[in-house]
C-alpha cells in the first residue's frame, strides 16, 4: 500500500493503480465490517475489539504461516477454527453474563476484551514488530496494465473474499443455521417463540463474526507495512465501512468496505499518507449527517 | 426524609424511646437539634486548619507526636460533625445541602482533612511496613487528581447525559495544543493557558457536539471517533510545523503567590517559587482538580443536571416536559469538553514533555476502564476509578518486589506491564458482568452495611 503521490489527479494509470488497491484493501475491510454487523445485528452488541480480533488472526498467521511454515490453505483453516472457538468462548464466557445491561456497558466490556488481547499479544510476541507476509500463493509479481503496476496479491485477495463472502452468503440462505440466524438478527420474540434457541445463535453469531476478522487479519498480513499493535488502529477502519453500509445489512457492510477502501486509498495517493483516517471519518460523517441510518440501513435504529 | 415521618410526641415516654432507636441514641443531639453557626462550620474549619498547624509545629523530629495530634484531631473532627448535624424538621435549603446527613458531613471533614494532610504525610521520610512505595505514591496521587477531572467530565458526558462520545483523547489533544500555544508560543503564563484551553475546550466541544442532535448512541459514537482521528492529525501537522520532531517540552511554572504560605513551600536560591517536584505541584492540581470536580457534582444537582438526566432517559420524553433537549446536550458536551480540555493542559504541563505518541486511542480505553472500575454516572466513581487506576500498577509492582509468594513467580516480573494491561482487561470484563456499579456500588452497600449495624446496635443497646 505505498502512496503512490502523483502529480495529476486524473492520471488513469496511477488512478487505476489505486483503485485496485483500495479495492483489495476494501475487500478486507468488508470482511471485518461484515462481522461486525453480524454481532451487531444478531446480538445488539457494538464490538470494539474487532479490530483486535483482525489484530489476532494476523499474529496467528506469523505464527502458523511464517514459524511454522504450513500451507497457506492448512494455516488459515486452522486460524479460522481458533477464532471459532474463541468466539464460543467470548459467547458463553463473557457476554452471555451481560445480556440487559445497558449498551455503553456492553461496548466496554469489548473494550476490556480488547485490552485483554493486545496485553496476550504483548507477552505472547512481544513488542518487535514483523514484516508483510507472502505465505500466499502466487502473491509476488504485478501485471503492467496501460502503465499501473496491479499486484497479484490484491487480486487475489479479492478473489479470496469473493468466494468466502460467497459462501457465508450461501450458509446464510441454504443451511438451517443460517437461517435461525437471520431469524434472530430480524425478530428476537418471534424466533425465540418458534424455538430457536436465541443463545445458541448467538454463540454461532460469534464464532462466524470472530472467523471472518481471523480471516481478515490473515489478508491483511499481505498488505500491510508491519504487522505490529497497530493493526487494530486499522481494524478501527472497517467501522466507518459498516456503518456507511447501514449496520443492518450484510450486502451493505461489503459495499462499504469497498467504498472505504478505495477512498483512503485515493486520499492516501493524492493527498497523503496521514490523510487516510481522517478522510475516511470525514466522509462517514457527511453520510450520517445527511442519511443518519447510512446506505442501506433500516430506519428503526434507536438503541439507546 | 425526616420530614415524612409522624413525629412522636415528646411528652410520652413510649414514644421517646421509639424516638431515640429512630435517630440514634441519646445524646447525638436530640431530634430537632439544629447546630448553630459556630457548630456547623466548626469541624470544616478544624480540617482545614489542622494540617498546617500541625506542620508549622517547630521542632527537629517531633513526627510521632504529631501524628498522634493529627489521629486525635481526626477523632474530634469526625465526631464534631457527626453530632453537629441539623436533624428533625429540615427547610428546603437543609435538605438540598450536599453534605446532609451524619455521615455525609463526617465522611467530607475526613476527606478535606485527609486532602490537604496527605503531601505533608507522603513529604515526610515516614516509612510503613512492608516497603510500601510510599514516595512513589506523590506521583500517582496528582496524575490521580489530574485523570479525575477527565474522567468525571467524561461520565458527565456519558454517564450522566447518555451521549456516548469518544472524542475523549481529541480534546486532551486540544488542551496539549492550546496549552502549548498559549504558553510556549505566545509565551504567557500557565494562569493564560488553563482558562483558555477551558474556553476553547467548551467552543470546540459545542461544534463536536452538533451531530449528537441528529444522531445517537452507535452512530454519535463513530461519529466522535472520526473526531478523534482529525484531531490528531491537526496535533501531528501542530507538532512539525512548531515543534519539530522532538516534541513539546512545556516549561515549567511558577507557584502562585497565595499559596507562598503553605509551610515546605520556599524560594529558590534566586528568590522564585519555580514549580519543581510532586509536593508543588500537588497545591496547584489539587485546588483546580477538586474545584472542577465540586463544580460538575454541583452542576448534575441543578435543573441543568436533571436535564441532563432525563435527556439519558429519553430525549423524546424529555423535551414534552419542556426540556430544551438540545440545549441540554450542547451544553454537557461543552461543560464536559472545556474540562477535558482543561486537564489536557494541566497534564501536559504536569508531565513536561508531549510527543508525537503521547496521545493514542488506549487512552480513550483507560479513561473507559475507570469509569467502569470507579462506577458508570457519579462523579464520586470517577475520583475512585482514577485512584484505583493508579495505584493498582503500583500495588502490582509491589507485590511482584514484596510479597513472599508472588515475588517467586518469574513470569510475572518478566512482564510487568503487559500483565498490567491484561488484568487492567480482565478487571473491566469481570466488574462489568459481576458488580456493573463499580466501586461506587461497593462504596455504597459497605455504607449502608455499617448503618444497618450501628442501627442495630443503638437499637440492642437502648
Amino acid at each position: 500500500m505505498g502512496a503512490v503521490f502523483a502529480a495529476n489527479y486524473f492520471d488513469l494509470s496511477v488512478n487505476l493503480q489505486l483503485i485496485v488497491g483500495g479495492l483489495a484493501l476494501g475487500a478486507i475491510y468488508s470482511v471485518v465490517a461484515l462481522g461486525f454487523v453480524l454481532v451487531y445485528k444478531s446480538t445488539d452488541v457494538l464490538n470494539l475489539a474487532h479490530g483486535e480480533f483482525l489484530m489476532l488472526g494476523s499474529y496467528f498467521a506469523v505464527t502458523f504461516l511464517v514459524t511454522e511454515s504450513l500451507n497457506f490453505f492448512l494455516g488459515t483453516a486452522i486460524i479460522l477454527v481458533i477464532m471459532l472457538f474463541l468466539g464460543l468462548l467470548i459467547h458463553y464466557g463473557i457476554m452471555r453474563g451481560m445480556v440487559g445491561q445497558p449498551f455503553f456497558s456492553i461496548v466496554l466490556a469489548t473494550i476490556g476484551i480488547a485490552t485483554i488481547i493486545r496485553a496476550m499479544l504483548l507477552i505472547f510476541y512481544g513488542p518487535t514488530e514483523r514484516g508483510r507476509l507472502t505465505a500466499l500463493p502466487g502473491s509476488g509479481g504485478s501485471w503492467e496494465v496501460s502503465g499501473a503496476t496491479i499486484r497479484h496479491v490484491d487480486v487475489i485477495i479479492l478473489v479470496i473474499v469473493a468466494v468466502c463472502v460467497g459462501a457465508l452468503f450461501a450458509f446464510f440462505k441454504y443451511t438451517r443455521v443460517g437461517l435461525h440466524i437471520r431469524a434472530v438478527a430480524d425478530n428476537l420474540e418471534a424466533s425465540a417463540a418458534m424455538g430457536i434457541d436465541p443463545d445458541r445463535v448467538y454463540a454461532m453469531t460469534w464464532a462466524a463474526a470472530l472467523a471472518l476478522a481471523g480471516l481478515g487479519g490473515v489478508l491483511f498480513a499481505h498488505v500491510t507495512a508491519a504487522i505490529d499493535q497497530n493493526l487494530a488502529a486499522i481494524g478501527l477502519r472497517a467501522f466507518p465501512a459498516a456503518v456507511l453500509g447501514g449496520l443492518t445489512s450484510l450486502g451493505g457492510a461489503i459495499i462499504g468496505g469497498l467504498v472505504v477502501g478505495v477512498i483512503e486509498q485515493l486520499a492516501g495517493g493524492h493527498i497523503g499518507t496521514k490523510w487516510r483516517e481522517p478522510v475516511a471519518f470525514s466522509v462517514l460523517f457527511i453520510v450520517l449527517l445527511v442519511k443518519p441510518t447510512g446506505l442501506f440501513g433500516r430506519k428503526d435504529l434507536e438503541r439507546v | 426524609m425526616t420530614t415524612t415521618e409522624p413525629r412522636p410526641d415528646p411528652a410520652t415516654a413510649d414514644l421517646a424511646a421509639a424516638r431515640d432507636q429512630h435517630y440514634g441514641p441519646p445524646g447525638t443531639g436530640g431530634p430537632d437539634f439544629q447546630p448553630n453557626v459556630v457548630q456547623r462550620f466548626a469541624p470544616f474549619a478544624l480540617a482545614v486548619v489542622t494540617p498546617f498547624a500541625l506542620e508549622m509545629i517547630p521542632g527537629d523530629n517531633p513526627g510521632n507526636w504529631k501524628a498522634f495530634i493529627g489521629l486525635a484531631a481526626l477523632v474530634v473532627i469526625g465526631l464534631m460533625a457527626w453530632k453537629w448535624t441539623p436533624r428533625g424538621r429540615l427547610t428546603h435549603r437543609q435538605e438540598m445541602r450536599k453534605w446532609r446527613t451524619p455521615d455525609q458531613r463526617m465522611l467530607a471533614a475526613l476527606t478535606i482533612f485527609f486532602v490537604l494532610a496527605a503531601p505533608f504525610i507522603l513529604a515526610s521520610d515516614f516509612s510503613p511496613p512492608m516497603n510500601f512505595p510510599w514516595a512513589t505514591w506523590f506521583a500517582v496521587l496528582n496524575l490521580v487528581l489530574i485523570f479525575a477531572m477527565g474522567a468525571a467530565a467524561f461520565n458527565l458526558l456519558v454517564g450522566y447525559t447518555g451521549q456516548i462520545s469518544l472524542a475523549h483523547v481529541a480534546f486532551l489533544v486540544l488542551g496539549t495544543i492550546i496549552g502549548a500555544q498559549v504558553g510556549i508560543i505566545f509565551d504567557l503564563t500557565i494562569w493564560v493557558a488553563l482558562p483558555t484551553s477551558a474556553a476553547a475546550g467548551a467552543l470546540v466541544g459545542v461544534i463536536v457536539g452538533l451531530p449528537a442532535l441528529r444522531l445517537r448512541g452507535l452512530y454519535l459514537l463513530l461519529a466522535t471517533l472520526g473526531v478523534h482521528f482529525v484531531m490528531l492529525l491537526i496535533y501531528r501537522e501542530y507538532l512539525q510545523s512548531r515543534f519539530g520532531f522532538v516534541g513539546i517540552s512545556f516549561p515549567k511554572p511558577n507557584i502562585p503567590s497565595a499559596l507562598h504560605w503553605i509551610p515546605g513551600v520556599n524560594p529558590d536560591d534566586n528568590g522564585e517559587f519555580i514549580i519543581t517536584g510532586q509536593f508543588r505541584w500537588y497545591w496547584v492540581i489539587m485546588p483546580i482538580s477538586v474545584g472542577t470536580l465540586l463544580l460538575m457534582s454541583n452542576l448534575v444537582r441543578t435543573r441543568e443536571g436533571r436535564a441532563f438526566a432525563a435527556v439519558r432517559e429519553r430525549d423524546i420524553s424529555a423535551s414534552l416536559l419542556g426540556i430544551n433537549v438540545a440545549r441540554s446536550k450542547l451544553l454537557a458536551f461543552a461543560v464536559s469538553s472545556a474540562v477535558v480540555t482543561m486537564s489536557g493542559a494541566l497534564g501536559s504541563y504536569y508531565l513536561g514533555a508531549r510527543g508525537e505518541d503521547s496521545f493514542d486511542i488506549q487512552l480513550v480505553l483507560d479513561y473507559a476502564i475507570i469509569i467502569v472500575v470507579g462506577g458508570f454516572s457519579s462523579i464520586q466513581g470517577a475520583v475512585f476509578g482514577s485512584f484505583f487506576f493508579w495505584v493498582l500498577p503500583e500495588w502490582f509492582k509491589w507485590a511482584r518486589e514484596e510479597l513472599w509468594v508472588v515475588k517467586e513467580i518469574g513470569f510475572l516480573s518478566d512482564y510487568p506491564s503487559e500483565i498490567d494491561l491484561a488484568i487492567k482487561g480482565f478487571l473491566v470484563v469481570l466488574v462489568l458482568v459481576f458488580k456493573p456499579e463499580g466501586l461506587t456500588g461497593v462504596w455504597r452497600s459497605t455504607k449502608s452495611g455499617i448503618t444497618k449495624l450501628y442501627r442495630r446496635t443503638a437499637r440492642s443497646g437502648s
